[in-house]
């Protein structure tokens, strides 16, 4: 799955570990959603995707290989 | 996000305090009054070799329980996974070395003891790499940035 955490972040002007604070989990789970190594359940894609103001699909797109 | 079944994050302190203070057990196990290996010993459930056997054997394992078991300080969804997933490591890892050690050896209060500490300490070594490793990815970014 990829995602685009880190541009819409820049938009936004915030870093990982306010967005880590704003959704309520630790930075280090925030840094490898953003690099790819860990999928975030259905809630936390949901979470990240309303701090964004953007339907989940616009921040997550599925990858060739799921 | 609710973990259950988890001690709270002072348990970990707790937990190294139990098992530090097994060490010192072990060591002065004769300046202690308890009496030697291969000394005899009463026919009672609660004589010197059981008695030390269960202080520093509990203390042990009870100390790593608490340190397998207490809460990260932010308790997120991928902590749960690397947890569920170091504890999956941990039972392998265990019953591999039981199968090996059952097929080589007939030493069963050895076997017994190995089985009571490497699910716990592999569990934690493996752990607690994990988390080091995604904090050592963000100080390398940090230095990138």
């Amino acid at each position: 799955m990829k995602n685009n955490i880190r541009i819409e972040r820049a938009v936004k002007n915030i870093t990982q570990a306010e967005l880590a604070e704003l959704i309520g989990v630790s930075r280090q789970t925030i840094n490898t959603i953003e690099s790819n190594r860990y999928v975030p359940s259905t809630v936390l894609a949901l979470k990240i995707a309303r701090v964004f103001g953007k339907p989940v699909e616009d921040i997550f797109s599925l990858d060739d290989e799921d | 996000m609710k973990s259950r079944f988890l001690f709270p994050h002072w348990f970990r302190y707790l937990g190294f305090a139990l098992f530090l203070i097994h060490i010192p057990i072990v060591m002065f196990k004769k300046e202690m009054g308890f009496s030697m290996h291969g000394e005899p010993v009463s026919d009672d459930l609660f004589n010197s070799h059981h008695i030390f056997f269960m202080t520093t054997t509990l203390l042990m394992a009870i100390g790593l329980f608490f340190i397998a078991f207490a809460k990260e300080r932010i308790e997120d969804e991928q902590i749960f996974k690397l947890r569920l997933d170091s504890l999956q490591w941990a039972i392998y890892v265990n019953y591999i070395l039981l199968v090996v050690s059952l097929i080589l050896s007939k030493d069963t209060e050895h076997i017994l003891f190995l089985n009571l500490l490497v699910p716990l300490v592999f569990f934690i070594v493996r752990f607690r790499w994990k988390i080091f490793q995604n904090n050592r990815l963000i100080n390398k970014e940090e230095g990138q940035a």
